[in-house]
């Protein structure tokens, strides 16, 4: 055994030094060959006889070198090294082939590549934290309000850690966004423009609990949990590198953050985040302990729990059930029918993107599948061309076996060139996605050319060639030996390929139709109504710096920038708003109607505060009523309500005069006046329906940051810098962020419907185009091998029409087989789309209409080239042919 | 071949080649080939080349080592040496040669009677 290692290594340390042990050997022989020589001088020859019989004596000297560089070398390796020589110089005689090829292949790599970069950063790649899979999500479900995965109350979260044997700990977190993002704004103020970062607040024990050390320093306490602690922050790596320039001395400086001195306590390591790349520091929420644990109503706690080691996710599950149910009993009011659900944090983080990536990494197997069949095609046309080739290699003793070896080998060539290719193109691709994806990706996914994907192409390039190169190989070298003269094509050979064509032009169809089917759901949600007028407004948020601006201030502070920005020239009307539709921010509180009973209406309402000019600006249409106006305020309560409360609250009746609070029926809050009707404007997404909704005046609730809304005849960019400067001028220290034309927030809510629909797209114009290539490729041959045939028949009378009919007839024939079990297959496979289709079903008709079309139109021009060539034949040159 | 000269036997140069090292010490490819025909009084057909094959083989399978020297005719030469596991597989082969050469020259001796 021992051995045979010692063998395998020598030959291998021979093959890797063989041009040096090559001429060892040379040496060692004319030694020997030398001492011979001198013998036989010795024994009285001449110098020339001596040579001679040495050279007798010492045997084939050239055998012997042979031999010996057999039985030191690898033979299976010199073999495929042979292989390879012969097949880079069979490809370098037949380039038009070799590029088509690769550069068909490279095309397939590239895309199945960069789909796997993404891939392996939303879905694959373990998140940064010690053993992520014991990382779970809690959150909150209530059929009662119809939550399916809510934020969590902070007082259930205290009972619950209280309570559970399951987790090492569980913390909780605030200011993340409908989607993910920050929205916890801090400012730094400095020498020169203050700086807005976004953070988030967390319970001193998060970092515990994610299990991650700090790079420096120390995380937070538990304690610091809570109010008079609080004065504390953590930095991200980044933060520390470019906001504090990589002070070595951060920790332990106090900054002034949001005007409130707080010491920096520790900076976390580069490759650190939490729960998003957004994310710039933590501090902790710095809630009263008491208010803390009472607080049962409002639910705002994002949460992270790490599983006990050994615990399972069922077992957790069933007690947090319990627990929800113990809780249930005990706070009637607040917890009935309050349970929990339990989610791995990754499957959570992924939860948004996972339908697109797995829908676009599917369209992208199947791409990747009918390159193979193209490639595959191509090599059957080649191994026809080389028939001759083959058959004298056969005839000179070739086995089968062999000639298939050779031909995966040239499939294996072929392949590695088009995946060094395909990765390079795959190399720019996460800065091509970056920029195509931004803001559509998760947030903690950067997709990064790195070992894994590297594999992953160099797996798929030395898989490819076995997929594209068997069948094609078994073909060819199947070569009759008696076929050599006359060089027909060889009919299991056509057969074969246009059985690929089927292939081709099914899975194209499968591609085709879902691509048309994204595309119209694009088109539909694109043509929905987002209940304003989105043309020539713009947008920017205005945060005021907290400290210098109580209350009273910041509505001062909104009603005087409102006022200036007014005033710039050009300008028609301006809003502002709490909360700016599509941007993924709303806020909800119970609501109570006057006089009605609790279960007519939901009890969580969707409000917002905004300026009286806010429903003009926006092009907002009153249905009844009036719209808020400047008396509107804290000592006159009046809201306007949506259509969409009116309906569903009032059914009919006429909501206008009627009164509503937000509180339960039992708190003491004060009653609003329903003073008028809007029209629905889109809240969450163009795609979903508008929810009820209340608008108050922002001067009885001021909300800070205040996003304001500006109509005017300008350009954009000319408004957003007069709108600027009237900011600076009203106070230089505010920050305005989220500057965006109107339509072009629109135009991001639906971003990622837009990025989808054009990459599956992009896929199946890919798709038709090689399948075109592929029905091209085959009926062009078809034509070339039938030329004599056709020639007689056209001196035989044959009108042109019908030769081109009988050719396109046997082009479509694999067209149509193809068709049929692609449609079949588009059937079955694009319900999988449903949950990514907006207005369209998965089985369209008119989708399908346009898809086969589409298809017939690009097959049928495939075909008519090399049709029209048949009808062209010229007889006589065909009969000389042969 | 002339009726003298005897072939050599599969397997059996490997043998010689491995004795040829432990009796003489290091020697170049020439040195052994020489030695070999002496001993068999010339009367084995060598061609002196296939003593490299063994060689070879013997070296691939850590019997002998070699390391560069000078011959007496002040060339570079390659000179064997048998090692450990060489000599170890020269006892074990050379027991086995005496047991086979028993055997056939048993059989032998009763197929002449």
């Amino acid at each position: 055994m021992l051995t045979r290692l010692f063998v395998l290594l020598s030959r291998l340390r021979a093959l890797a030094a063989r041009h040096r042990v090559d001429e060892e050997f040379d040496d060692e022989i004319a030694t020997h060959l030398a001492l011979l020589t001198d013998e036989y001088m010795r024994r009285g020859m001449t110098s020339d006889a001596a040579r001679r019989a040495a050279l007798l004596a010492f045997g084939g000297a050239a055998q012997i070198k042979e031999q010996q560089r057999e039985d030191r070398g690898l033979r299976f390796v010199d073999a495929t090294v042979q292989d390879l020589r012969y097949a880079v110089r069979s490809l370098r005689r037949n380039t038009a082939f070799a590029t088509v090829t690769i550069l068909t292949l490279a095309v397939g790599i590239a895309a199945a590549t960069a789909m796997f970069t993404v891939a392996h950063a939303v879905l694959l790649r373990p998140l940064p934290f010690p053993e992520p899979e014991r990382l779970v999500e809690i959150s909150e479900v209530n059929p009662l309000k119809g939550w399916t995965h809510t934020v969590v109350a902070p007082a259930n979260l205290a009972d619950w850690r209280a309570r559970n044997t399951v987790f090492t700990d569980i913390a909780g977190y605030i200011g993340l966004d409908d989607r993910g993002a920050s929205h916890y704004r801090a400012f730094l103020f400095g020498a020169g423009e203050t700086q807005v970062l976004n953070g988030i607040a967390v319970m001193g024990n998060l970092f515990d609990v994610l299990g991650t050390r700090p790079l420096a320093g120390r995380t937070f306490t538990f304690d610091e949990t809570f109010e008079g602690h609080d004065a504390v922050v953590v930095l991200t790596y980044g933060t520390w590198q470019t906001i504090f320039g990589a002070d070595p001395a951060i920790v332990g400086r106090t900054i002034v953050l949001n005007g409130r001195s707080t010491t920096v306590v520790g900076v976390m390591p580069a490759d650190f985040f939490f729960p998003n790349k957004s994310v710039q520091f933590w501090v902790p929420v710095g809630v009263k302990p008491d208010l803390f644990a009472r607080m049962r109503g409002p639910h705002w706690m994002h949460t992270v729990a790490r599983l006990r080691p050994g615990v399972s996710m069922a077992h957790a599950r069933e007690q947090m059930s319990g627990i929800a149910a113990d809780l249930e009993r005990i706070y009637p009011d607040s917890n009935t029918k309050m349970g929990v659900r339990l989610e791995p944090l990754h499957t959570i983080m992924a939860a948004d993107a996972r339908p697109t990536v797995l829908m676009l990494g599917g369209s992208v197997a199947l791409l990747f599948l009918i390159v193979c069949a193209n490639v595959a095609s191509l090599q059957l046309g080649r191994g026809l061309g080389r028939a001759r080739e083959i058959a004298v290699r056969r005839a000179l003793g070739a086995g089968r076996p062999r000639l298939v070896r050779q031909l995966l080998t040239e499939g294996l060539v072929l392949s590695m060139a088009g995946t060094a290719i395909g990765v390079l193109l795959a190399l720019a691709a996460p800065a091509l996605l970056a920029r195509a994806t931004a803001g559509l990706l998760p947030l903690y996914a950067t997709p990064t050319v790195d070992g894994a994907v590297l594999t992953f192409a160099a797996a798929l390039g030395l898989v490819a060639p076995l997929v594209f190169g068997l069948m094609p190989a078994l073909t060819s070298s199947r070569v009759e030996r008696l076929s050599l003269r006359t060089e027909t094509a060889s009919p299991p050979a056509t057969r074969a390929r246009e059985m690929l064509v089927a292939c081709e032009v099914g899975l194209a169809v499968v591609l085709v139709v879902g691509s048309v089917l994204l595309a119209r759901s694009l088109y539909r949600l694109e043509q929905v109504d987002p209940g304003f007028k989105a043309e020539h407004v713009v947008s920017f948020m205005i945060s005021l710096p907290h400290p210098r601006y109580d209350d009273a201030a910041q509505e001062q502070g909104f009603v005087e920038i409102e006022r200036r920005l007014k005033q710039i020239p050009g300008v028609q009307a301006v809003g502002g708003t709490s909360a700016l539709a599509l941007r993924g921010t709303t806020y909800t509180s119970p609501a109570t109607i006057e006089g009605r009973r609790p279960a007519d209406y939901e009890q969580e309402l969707r409000h917002k505060s905004v300026t009286p000019d806010y429903f003009r600006t926006m092009g907002i249409p009153l249905l009844a009523g009036r719209f808020l106006d400047a008396h509107d305020g804290p000592t006159n309560l009046a809201i306007v309500v949506n259509d969409a409360l009116a309906r569903a609250y009032f059914r009919g009746g006429n909501p206008l005069g009627q009164r509503l609070k937000f509180g339960t029926p039992g708190d003491p809050d004060p009653w609003n006046t329903i003073v008028g009707v809007v029209a629905d404007e889109k809240q969450d997404g163009l795609d979903k329906d508008t929810q009820p909704e209340a608008y108050s005046a922002f001067t009885a609730s001021a909300q800070n940051p205040f996003t304001f809304v500006i109509r005017s005849a300008l350009s954009d960019e000319a408004v957003v810098a007069a709108a600027r400067q009237t900011v600076r001028g009203f106070d230089p220290q505010v920050a305005i962020t989220d500057v965006a034309p109107l339509s072009a927030v629109v135009a991001a809510s639906i971003g990622s419907e837009r990025f989808r629909a054009t990459l599956i797209g992009a896929f199946a114009g890919v798709a038709m185009f090689l399948a075109a290539l592929g029905i091209y490729g085959v009926l062009a041959y078809v034509v070339s091998q039938r030329a004599r045939e056709l020639g007689i028949r056209l001196a035989l009378g044959a009108r042109p029409q019908e030769l081109f009919a009988m050719v396109v007839r046997q082009g479509m024939r694999p067209v149509l087989i193809g068709t049929a079990v692609g449609v079949a297959a588009a059937l079955a496979l694009t319900r999988l789309l449903a949950s990514l289709l907006f207005a369209v079903r998965p089985a369209d008709p008119v989708t399908y209409t346009v898809s086969l079309t589409a298809l017939a139109a690009i097959a049928l021009t495939a075909c008519a080239l090399p049709a029209t060539r048949a009808t062209r034949v010229d007889p006589l040159v065909a009969l000389h042919e042969d | 071949m002339g009726d003298s000269k005897s072939e050599i036997l599969q397997g059996t140069l490997d043998l010689m080649v491995l004795q040829t090292l432990e009796a003489m010490g290091p020697l170049h490819g020439y040195g052994i080939a020489r030695r070999i025909e002496q001993i068999s009084d010339d009367m084995l057909s060598l061609n002196q080349g296939t003593i490299y094959a063994s060689l070879l083989r013997l070296q691939q399978r850590r019997w002998i080592a070699a390391s560069w020297g000078t011959s007496e005719n002040n060339r570079k030469a390659k000179f064997y040496a048998i090692t450990r596991s060489g000599r170890r597989q020269l006892a074990t082969e050379a027991e086995n040669w005496h047991r086979i050469a028993g055997i056939i020259g048993r059989m032998l001796r009763l197929a002449e009677r």
